[in-house]
């Protein structure tokens, strides 16, 4: 992972829906009333029980809190939405923490009001099948579909690829509007290949053994989508961000990450 | 969980103190106890004083008759009262009855006020869940003695008109899978006919709209805005399967034609916008499969007691650029080559004005406005559009539009006086230049529709963004233009007195003179820039003109065109209401 990756932060915002219910000014309720803290012997950090990672961010951020000699507050999002615009982590960030655990490096998809930490690990999109003729994505028959998370950049990389082929070889690509329902979606036959990010695939291989007969197979003629994950941070924390980047290099270079990511195995790794 | 609380005010037992005598009360009768059930009658003719839908009126016009506030004596308008709201972001059109106004706070909190003073008479605080951002909805139904309200968290309520009681409350769909109201219900026949939003990634298969019981809110029928089934509009997806069909919004209520019996009412875009990512392109090769995308950015009409769908036509197949048709239709009854026609009249985005028979949907005419460089040409037999392949957003370029996503007309609605036979459009000149992006930064969270509008001024542009078109609907030229600088944020309200009422970024509201263009008057700064719908009214015999003040989505996101225009930064709501001096 190049560190300049770490900084992914571009004026211009995405905005996201189906009508304009989106700002580049994001906003929380009494965003007023939230000031300066003036505890600042605490690592306030955010973890997401919808998110496949959030045990393994846990343990990270402890870790980060620990080598920076800082105390770990931890906060669990309680949330059931299903998805959500990233300007509401704006509002999370305002009351309920300093960083945000798990957030992908990609640059250019972030405001100006938010940036990230440099990664602490890097994972994959992955194409999964439970077709046992298959075992890269070359054996895939044109006419057969894939069904792809939407929108991630594994999937623009694919529809990037496809358009680019003679009609006539393009497999089908789906658009599954998440990791959930593109797994579904291949459990139920709907598609013969699925692109997901791998720790989806490996939370739910965990939880149900329904998605024990899912493999992964070879990208080619793809490369691999690699993504560093970081944790985001409201703009003004220029001080702990360099902290945590500090923190993040040398706990990558003792291997306690490394470690965290073994003892769960999790599918990352990390850049040395 | 959910809980619901009443909080009624009964200002009437405030006002019992003690040594306040009979004679006292009497002449400090509450408003709220001459308020009258709002009949199907009143819907269909509805008095003059009275706002009672959305656009006011069936037909969607925006008008209203009353005129003792004209273009003679507008210059001594001044504010009567105001009423500062929950802050927060919201887009309101106030209902009014009986001299009675009723209005959604961002909290969702309802308030009932005195339209003369500004008292509240009761409000109603319907709690929203947790993880559910409080912001408004656009509009609310009145039928009856229940005010109807649709909710940030996709539930259907009603309340008692006189004393905010909560009657019924019903689930029309899941939020947590993103299903939400920004605007609210009509009411056509004792029915709730209601539009859904936020069918985006969460759960596949697009909008719909749904009947609704008035006396018990409950479901009588559902119309899906995607094709879905064995049918020719089905097979216009490129061989997507439901499974991978998004969008298709219905965020912006109907019109009612109750001579037909129908409801027209628009569906927006498919998602995510770019049609790569959406497998909408490259076309297909199988010969039985299209990509239009039925019903995105298509005119329904629907017949409001069961729901069925009547005709559509497809404004604006396989878009690209966010670039909806979901506004308002206006029914409107003019010559076209010299026979009346029953027409439904709509303005995309793209800022075309575009007439349909609403008998049998035949496209009948267009006229543009904004500078465009979407659409190359209009078959004028069929509306067809030939859209300019420059502007197709392409993974890995960056492509030029004008405009873009919030459009040359957002959602602010246009509106149309019979005085004149006008259409008044608020309008916005600007480009955009338009990229591809990822939208997966968090497991959960998600950041835009695939691209990022990096929007400009118009390259010939003369640095005036906002503007109020009025197009002559008869021979479809236009009237007037007024220009200025920041952008114009608000509907237009054409009036019985000669007035266009408008609001802008800049936080001033203006009113011109219907025939010239002429402003002729201008209110002081508010408190925040004006994105609403604004209204006029009657109570006590007296016109009083309200707009809300507020920060909300769509024309806001201008403001980086203009950072001369300064907002407040904690987005407060205030109804400001003007009258003539006594």
């Amino acid at each position: 992972m190049s560190s300049a990756l770490a900084v992914a932060v571009l004026s211009a915002g995405p905005i996201r829906g189906d009508e304009p219910e989106f700002f580049e000014r994001p906003s929380a309720p009494n965003q007023w009333t939230f000031g300066r803290r003036l505890d600042e012997s605490q690592l306030r950090y955010c973890v997401d029980p919808r998110d496949p990672d959030w045990e393994v961010a846990t343990a990270i951020a402890d870790a980060l809190a620990q080598g920076l000699l800082l105390e770990p507050q931890r906060y669990v999002i309680d949330s059931e939405y299903v998805s959500e615009d990233i300007t509401k982590v704006y509002a999370i960030l305002l009351e309920h923490c300093d960083i945000h655990m798990g957030f992908k490096l990609i640059p250019g998809s972030y405001s100006d009001w938010a940036m990230l930490t440099r990664a602490y690990y890097e994972a994959d999109y992955v194409f999964v099948t439970a077709d046992p003729d298959i075992n890269a994505l070359d054996d895939l028959a044109p006419t057969r579909p894939i069904g792809a998370t939407l929108g991630t950049a594994a999937h623009i990389r694919l529809v990037s690829y496809l358009t680019a082929l003679p009609a006539e070889e393009r497999w089908p690509a789906f658009p599954m509007g998440t990791n959930d329902l593109a797994l579904t979606s291949l459990l139920n036959g709907t598609v013969d290949v699925a692109l997901v990010w791998a720790p989806t695939l490996w939370a739910k291989q965990r939880e149900d053994s329904a998605y024990a007969g899912l493999r992964i197979i070879d990208p080619a003629p793809l490369p691999p989508t690699t993504l560093g994950v970081g944790a985001i941070m409201l703009s003004n924390e220029t001080f702990l961000r360099a902290a945590l980047d500090e923190a993040i290099s040398a706990l990558s270079a003792d291997g306690t990450i490394t470690d965290i990511l073994a003892e769960y195995g999790f599918p990352a790794r990390v850049e040395q | 969980m959910t809980y619901f609380k009443l909080r009624s005010v009964l200002l009437t037992a405030t006002a019992l103190t003690a040594g306040m005598s009979a004679t006292t009360l009497a002449a400090q009768e509450n408003p709220i106890d001459k308020v009258s059930p709002v009949t199907d009658e009143m819907l269909l003719n509805p008095p003059d004083g009275d706002w009672l839908m959305w656009r006011r009126t069936y037909n969607g016009w925006g008008y209203s008759p009353l005129d003792q506030i004209n273009k003679e004596n507008v210059g001594d308008l001044q504010l009567a009262w105001s009423w500062a709201m929950t802050p927060g972001r919201t887009q309101e059109t106030p209902l009014v009855h009986d001299g009675i106004i009723y209005i959604q706070n961002s909290d969702q909190t309802i308030q009932a006020l005195d339209g003369a003073s500004g008292d509240l008479i009761w409000e109603y605080q319907y709690d929203l869940p947790d993880d559910v951002e409080p912001r408004g909805v656009r509009n609310k139904a009145i039928y009856q003695d229940k005010l109807i309200v649709a909710t940030r968290d996709a539930h259907l309520i009603a309340l008692d008109t006189k004393t905010g009681q909560l009657v019924w409350d019903k689930t029309v769909a899941n939020h947590t899978f993103g299903y939400n109201f920004t605007s609210g219900p009509m009411v056509v026949n004792g029915v709730i006919v209601q539009g859904m939003t936020g069918c985006g990634g969460g759960q596949p298969g697009g909008c719909f709209f749904t009947g609704h019981d008035v006396n018990t809110g409950e479901e009588i029928w559902r119309i899906n805005t995607i094709a879905q089934g064995d049918s020719p509009e089905s097979n216009t997806w490129n061989g997507v399967p439901v499974e991978s069909r998004y969008g298709a919004s219905a965020w912006i209520p109907g019109t009612y034609d109750p001579e037909q019996n129908l409801i027209f009412a628009g569906v927006g875009q498919p998602y995510p916008w770019n049609t790569e990512i959406a497998g909408l392109t490259p076309p297909s090769s199988d010969p039985n499969v299209t990509n239009e995308a039925l019903y995105t950015n298509s005119t329904l009409a629907i017949d409001p007691s069961n729901g069925e769908l009547k005709w559509y036509h497809q404004h604006l197949p396989t878009d690209s650029l966010d670039l909806d048709y979901v506004y308002e239709r206006l029914l409107i009854d003019l010559p076209v080559d010299g026979t009346t026609r029953k027409m439904a009249v709509t303005t995309g985005k793209i800022g075309i004005i575009e007439a349909l028979d609403r008998e049998t949907g035949e496209y009948l005419w267009d006229v543009e406005t904004v500078p465009q460089n979407v659409v190359l040409s209009i078959d004028p037999e069929t509306g067809d559009k030939t859209i300019n392949p420059e502007v197709i957003p392409v993974i890995g370029e960056t492509t030029f539009n004008c405009p873009a996503d919030p459009g040359g007309r957002a959602w602010q609605a246009t509106a149309y006086s019979p005085r004149t036979e006008a259409l008044y459009l608020p309008t916005v000149e600007f480009c955009s230049n338009t990229t591809v992006n990822p939208l997966d930064p968090g497991a959960i969270y998600t950041g835009g529709g695939l691209q990022t509008y990096s929007r400009v001024e118009h390259p010939d542009g003369d640095g005036n963004i906002g503007q109020v078109r009025a197009i002559n609907l008869n021979d479809r030229s236009e009237m007037w233009q007024y220009r200025q600088r920041p952008p114009v944020t608000s509907s237009t309200l054409p009036t019985g007195g000669g007035l266009v009422f408008v609001g802008s970024l800049d936080r001033k509201f203006m009113a011109f003179d219907d025939e010239t263009g002429e402003k002729l008057w201008e209110s002081g700064k508010l408190s925040s820039s004006l994105e609403s719908f604004p209204i006029t009214y009657e109570a006590g015999g007296k016109q009083y003109v309200a707009i809300t003040a507020n920060f909300a989505s769509g024309l806001g996101r201008l403001a980086s065109l203009t950072p001369e225009v300064k907002l407040p930064a904690n987005d407060p709501i205030t109804l400001f209401v003007f009258a003539l001096p006594d």
